[in-house]
């Protein structure tokens, strides 16, 4: 079965879906805000890439990833940006602790 | 405890995931705006591709299966261009718009919703049409209505109940004289409003009658430009203070609709008149055509 996203293989969002079933949610409640978080940290890991890329190079790239070509993503971004996956995970482990910070808040 | 946790929350992340699309758009506005116009030949209509672009995120959890999403792909793909388009033309800084920006705006979003919107309607336009947003409560819609008696469901309750009421009536008082004469009309009024400064038009002073009677109940065209969601609303109370930093207020119904929230997390929507003389655009959401 393909993946969700072209990055999958890389993030772990365990953490903030144990945190939340340690709350006080119904499972629709729980499994919206992991749906949120999936869908900040897609936000985050797109603007981190078009930063770094130019203008011909995004178009390439969102070409691959609106048609779910995630080899050719991944071969277009290896070649293009000097440690993606690294910074791919560097960037969505910073928005987990932000999510985490944002849940300790609620719950204080 | 479990409505307030999850409410915080779920505003929280949905304001961090519009807060990042528009600055996604705004930096990136070139090449997402290059997809937007030839995905269909690129990507034949992969749901995926649209994803990428538009900045709605569901209220719910998006639970249909593959085949029953599809039919949303023609509103998303709308309200995806529309985004786009409007990103073309809105400031990055939320300030009054210049008129070419008014005149753009004004073309898209017509074209988009097969209505007329305007800036200026019989001579009269608010001091702006682009600015924040912020949360307004429930209006007394007769003597004696309160929040035992204000909704029409246990949902929109759940929902709604509590932004509480407004302590004071409406700019207009009760939108009806008693409960037995409240109509459908009168409820969508109230659930619809929304609070603008009417004071800080130009001539309301000099001319207070004749401008009082033109924004009673004055139909609206409000959109999130973030997320391509708008909404048919009218004008029911004269309001936010300049001070308050924001340029507008939505009701409850209203905010959430739109995903717009108050605050830290406050954004920008777009408020134009409704140009509609024979009364036949009603009041509420509304989509693409």
């Amino acid at each position: 079965m393909k993946k969700k996203y072209f990055y999958s293989h890389i993030v772990d969002t365990s953490s903030l879906s144990l945190e939340l079933s340690g709350m006080d949610l119904t499972s629709i409640e729980r499994l919206h805000l992991i749906y949120l978080v999936e869908s900040n940290i897609h936000k985050e890991v797109l603007s981190l890439i078009l930063s770094e890329l130019n203008l011909s190079d995004q178009k390439k790239f969102l070409t691959h990833l609106a048609s779910e070509n995630h080899d050719e993503v991944w071969e277009l971004l290896n070649d293009k940006i000097d440690g993606v996956e690294e910074k791919i995970k560097r960037t969505i482990e910073d928005l987990k602790k932000e999510l985490h910070r944002d849940i300790k808040d609620i719950k204080n | 405890m479990t409505k307030s946790h999850y409410k915080n929350l779920s505003d929280r992340w949905k304001a961090r995931h519009q807060d990042l699309t528009r600055k996604l758009w705004s930096k990136h506005k070139e090449s997402l705006g290059w997809l937007s116009n030839n995905y269909r030949q690129l990507i034949s209509g992969s749901l995926g591709g649209l994803m990428i672009l538009t900045g709605q995120i569901s209220n719910t959890l998006p639970s249909l299966p593959i085949a029953a999403t599809q039919s949303t792909v023609p509103s998303l793909d709308k309200k995806t261009f529309l985004i786009s388009d409007l990103t073309h033309i809105l400031p990055e800084e939320i300030r009054p718009l210049e008129s070419t920006e008014e005149q753009g705006a004004c073309d898209i979003l017509s074209r988009t919703y097969g209505i007329k919107v305007v800036p200026e309607l019989d001579g009269k336009r608010l001091n702006r049409d682009y600015g924040f947003i912020g949360a307004e409560q429930h209006l007394t819609r007769y003597p004696g209505d309160n929040l035992s008696s204000h909704f029409d469901s246990n949902e929109n309750s759940q929902l709604y109940w509590q932004q509480g009421m407004a302590p004071g009536l409406g700019a207009w008082s009760y939108f009806a004289e008693s409960r037995d004469a409240l109509t459908q009309e009168d409820i969508d009024r109230e659930k619809y409003y929304i609070a603008v400064p009417t004071f800080l038009s130009k001539d309301f002073n000099r001319n207070f009658a004749e401008y009082r009677n033109f924004y009673k109940y004055r139909k609206m065209l409000v959109v999130n430009p973030n997320n391509g969601r708008a909404i048919i609303a009218d004008i029911a109370d004269s309001g936010p203070a300049e001070w308050t930093g924001k340029h507008l207020g939505g009701s409850p119904e209203v905010m959430h609709y739109l995903e717009r929230f108050d605050g830290a997390l406050k954004g920008p929507v777009l408020y134009f008149f409704v140009d509609d003389p024979n009364d036949k655009i009603k009041l509420g959401p509304i989509m693409p055509i």
